[in-house]
């Protein structure tokens, strides 16, 4: 599966020559690279109200003057972006031990400079696939919550019970309502669910 | 406060006044006593004297009384022998002649008859004829008077003197004398002899007793009737009187001496004796008493000599004290202590010392030799030498001499302290190897920060060259399989893969060379902070004597132990520390204070179980200029500083998993903080113990 033709690979490193060569050998293999020259830079970008839309990843140089690496990612996890867009530390020896503690606390992975590039081109693209992915799950998610927000509240009930697998004339007794009303709300909820089975249900609402 | 002494002083002031007084009432008393014996004894020694004189005065006076009686009898003999010439007038006259010329005191001689009419008469020869003047018949009473006495008791009888005028206008006194001549028991006639009073005194006192005084004779009533010798003028006159009894006359005899008052010189010699001896006494009693203070000094000064022996016993300061020709006159058991011998092989020993070190005896031989010459006063901060204790062993002396001088202001020798300083040599050789190790560590460091620098620079720029390569390797396929490649695509490609793998090489290049100078975790211990402030405490001390920094350390006691590379940590510590220093020399900051501060890190997400150091100045602060590059390699405010210092403190941190900042501290300066990771708990090892 590739990554989606607008997937972004946000660069953070002081140093341009590499951001640029980093962009350059993205765009060999047809991935867009967007180059920040300091943590402070993406910083005061994600704090100027970006949303994950479509996927991303990060390639985040560990040491760099002012706010360093390593303080931006404390970042991205208070703001709970390091799944929708996952972070690939680029480090230099000294930087190792920590970056090992970055990748434990929930980093992508992370490359030691000089880094063989293909290798990293590759990783980028994994991590731009679990942005995907990511992403459609929380799409899904969302598709779920609005449908579900549709349903009246008989019909809610309704698929509670229906989901638990119980059959229309119980469930009809139990709500203190017709077996022909139960089947109509059935139908509806189904059609509103966009499912064609009681079993394709219980999977959707599974996934909430 | 002030009324205490003063109340106290005025009996003691008193006391004071009152005591000379005394002292001086007595002296006098003392004086007087002296002059009243003085006085009295020369009193009494003249009074004796005089007694003595007196005495003499009376036997010479008896002697002389007895003399003249003696005399007289005798002359009476004479006169009787004269009568057996009666009857022969020529006879008479011849022999009453020789008799005159015999006896000058009889001034006539003559023969009468019963009725005392005058037979014959002899004058004598050695004056006039005494009765021409006045005529015998004159005395004609008298000589009745004592002839009718005589011839009553049948033996010579003496009339009263009388006067008789001479021719010459003087006159003399004269008795008679009447001897009645008796032949056959019938009164034949008489013999009358005249005395010369004045003459019987001339002849009949012997000379020695006429010679030193004045011989008289008198009434009963005191009247002299004749004198004999010059009359003397003296201050005093000795007097003795004598009763002469005559037969019918009594005279007093009387002598007077002129000896003068008595002689004053023997007895101001006796005054001398003895006030000589009252001054031998004084003298004695001022020795006893000087003895007394002598002996009072001696005490306090046994007293003193005690408690310099005990202080000197006392001393952990070796004393030696030697004369001028080098030899040992003391030594204080301190200094035996510290050279193992006793005081007996030290004393009088001379060149070479028994304490020094076989191979330097030349060159204390010398040293001595240029001392006792005087050429060379001792600095008096003394000066270091090396001894040898009696095992042998070696051990360096910090000695201080100074000149030895008597209390007459002569030098007799030279007194040394000395210092056992092998402790202070052990500790500063401890210090210099500390010292020593934190730098080489810090050179390791530099070396390491070094080559992690130019890692991260060249890494950098590799990882461009490896970028453009890759990427354009990428673009060459993709055009390979579109269009029929052409053979210097391919060339080009090959290059492009050379290119990679060359900047691959010279990355681990770059990673090998930093792998070999870093140190590897494995020197992670745990080490509680105290430990790493007080490694560093002693060098950091050091500047900050010189600088005139006052440094406090803030760290709670029971503070966890870190995980760290001990002489890393420290070396990040020294760094600071000297960077603070500097930074407030520099800027001359009035009070500069330097603190170090440890404790739990501000709870955090990443710091939740570490300790965070801080190091704080009150330097001018780190202007916002400095503070953009701070940590850029080889950026440096110092002349001579290379600009790794803090670039490697913060690896080390880092290294450790903590993190290096820093903030202005209040009221002005700069603190800088890090963290490190405490150490875990080992949990396997308490299993196991309780195992």
């Amino acid at each position: 599966m590739q990554p989606a033709a607008n997937a972004t690979v946000f660069i953070v490193d002081d140093d341009a020559s590499v951001r640029e060569a980093l962009a350059w050998l993205l765009r060999s293999r047809h991935l867009l690279g967007e180059g920040y020259a300091g943590a402070e830079e993406f910083d005061a970008m994600l704090e100027g109200g970006w949303s994950p839309s479509h996927p991303c990843c990060l390639l985040l140089d560990v040491r760099m003057p002012g706010m360093s690496g390593l303080a931006l990612f404390d970042r991205l996890v208070e703001r709970a972006l390091v799944d929708v867009m996952p972070v690939i530390f680029l480090s230099g020896h000294a930087d190792v031990p920590t970056a090992v503690t970055m990748v434990k606390r929930g980093a992508f992975d992370f490359c030691e400079k000089p880094f063989s590039d293909n290798a990293l081109v590759d990783r980028v693209e994994q991590a731009l696939r679990r942005s995907q992915e990511v992403l459609q799950e929380r799409h899904e998610q969302q598709r779920l919550q609005a449908r579900l927000t549709e349903l009246t509240d008989r019909e809610r009930d309704v698929m509670r019970l229906v989901v638990e697998g119980l059959p229309n004339k119980l469930i009809a007794d139990q709500l203190d309502i017709s077996v022909r009303t139960v089947e109509v709300h059935r139908a509806r909820v189904f059609d509103k669910m966009e499912v064609k089975s009681a079993v394709e249900l219980a999977n959707m609402l599974r996934r909430l | 406060m002030s009324a205490g002494p003063v109340a106290a002083q005025a009996p003691g002031a008193a006391t004071r006044h009152a005591a000379p007084l005394a002292r001086w009432s007595l002296w006098v008393l003392l004086a007087a006593l002296v002059a009243g014996l003085l006085v009295t004894l020369v009193w009494l020694a003249g009074r004796y004297e005089a007694s003595q004189v007196q005495d003499k005065l009376e036997r010479d006076t008896a002697e002389a009384a007895a003399d003249i009686r003696s005399a007289l009898n005798r002359n009476v003999q004479h006169l009787l022998a004269l009568q057996s010439t009666h009857g022969q007038r020529a006879q008479w006259d011849r022999e009453a002649g020789a008799l005159l010329r015999e006896h000058p005191e009889w001034v006539r001689i003559e023969w009468r008859d019963t009725a005392l009419g005058i037979l014959a008469a002899a004058d004598s020869p050695f004056r006039p004829p005494a009765f021409e003047r006045m005529g015998r018949p004159h005395a004609q009473a008298d000589v009745a008077l004592a002839c009718a006495s005589s011839r009553r008791m049948s033996g010579p009888a003496y009339s009263g003197s009388y006067f008789l005028p001479q021719v010459d206008g003087l006159g003399i006194e004269v008795m008679e004398l009447c001897l009645p001549h008796m032949t056959q028991g019938q009164l034949a006639g008489y013999v009358v002899a005249t005395y010369s009073l004045g003459d019987v005194l001339a002849t009949l006192v012997g000379p020695q007793l006429r010679r030193s005084q004045e011989v008289s004779f008198t009434e009963a009533d005191g009247t002299r009737l004749a004198l004999h010798g010059v009359p003397r003028r003296g201050r005093r006159v000795f007097t003795a009187q004598q009763l002469l009894d005559l037969p019918g006359n009594t005279i007093v005899l009387r002598m007077d001496s002129w000896r003068g008052a008595p002689d004053v010189f023997p007895n101001v010699l006796t005054a001398l004796v003895t006030a000589m001896s009252i001054a031998l006494v004084i003298v004695l009693f001022m020795l006893g008493k000087d003895m007394r203070l002598r002996l009072r000094a001696e005490q306090d000064l046994a007293d003193a000599l005690a408690f310099r022996k005990a202080m000197e016993d006392s001393l952990v300061t070796g004393l030696r004290a030697r004369d001028l020709q080098g030899r040992i006159t003391y030594v204080n058991p301190a200094f035996c202590q510290m050279l193992g011998f006793s005081p007996e092989e030290l004393l009088g020993h001379s060149n070479p010392a028994p304490y020094w070190p076989p191979e330097l005896v030349d060159e204390y031989s010398k040293r001595q030799e240029i001392r006792l010459a005087g050429q060379l006063t001792p600095p008096r901060e003394g000066y270091e030498s090396v001894f040898m204790r009696k095992d042998g062993s070696r051990f360096p002396v910090l000695i201080i001499e100074a000149p030895l001088i008597n209390a007459h202001g002569v030098q007799t020798g030279w007194m040394s302290a000395f210092l056992d300083i092998s402790e202070q040599r052990r500790i500063e050789e401890l210090s210099r190897a500390t010292q020593e190790r934190l730098q080489a560590t810090a050179r390791l460091a530099t070396v390491g920060e070094m080559a992690s620098l130019l890692s991260h620079e060249l890494n950098q720029p590799l990882a461009a060259i490896s970028s453009y390569a890759s990427g354009s390797i990428n673009l060459l396929k993709a055009h390979a399989t579109s269009a029929a490649g052409s053979p210097a695509i391919a060339d080009i490609e090959v290059a492009m893969r050379r290119i990679a793998e060359q900047a691959e090489r010279a990355g681990k290049v770059i990673k090998s060379v930093h792998d070999f100078v870093r140190r590897s975790d494995k020197d992670r211990e745990p080490v509680t902070p105290q430990h790493l402030l007080e490694a560093v405490m002693p060098l950091v001390s050091l500047q900050a004597r010189k600088l005139g920094v006052r440094v406090q350390v803030r760290a709670k006691a029971g503070l966890p132990p870190v995980l760290c590379d001990r002489t890393m940590v420290e070396q990040v510590l020294l760094n600071l520390a000297r960077n603070a220093m500097q930074a407030m020399d520099e800027a001359a900051v009035a009070a500069p204070a330097l603190v170090f501060e440890v404790r739990h890190a501000p709870a955090g997400d990443a710091a939740a179980d570490r300790l965070e150091f801080s190091v704080g100045d009150v330097g001018p602060g780190i202007s916002d200029e400095v503070q953009a590059r701070l940590f850029t390699p080889f950026f440096t405010t110092k002349s001579e500083g290379m600009g790794l210092g803090l670039s490697l403190c913060r690896t080390v941190v880092e290294q450790h998993g903590g993190s290096l900042s820093f903030e202005a501290n209040r009221p002005q300066g700069t603190i800088f903080r890090f963290t490190l990771p405490q150490a875990p708990i080992p949990a396997a090892a308490s299993i196991a113990a309780t195992a």
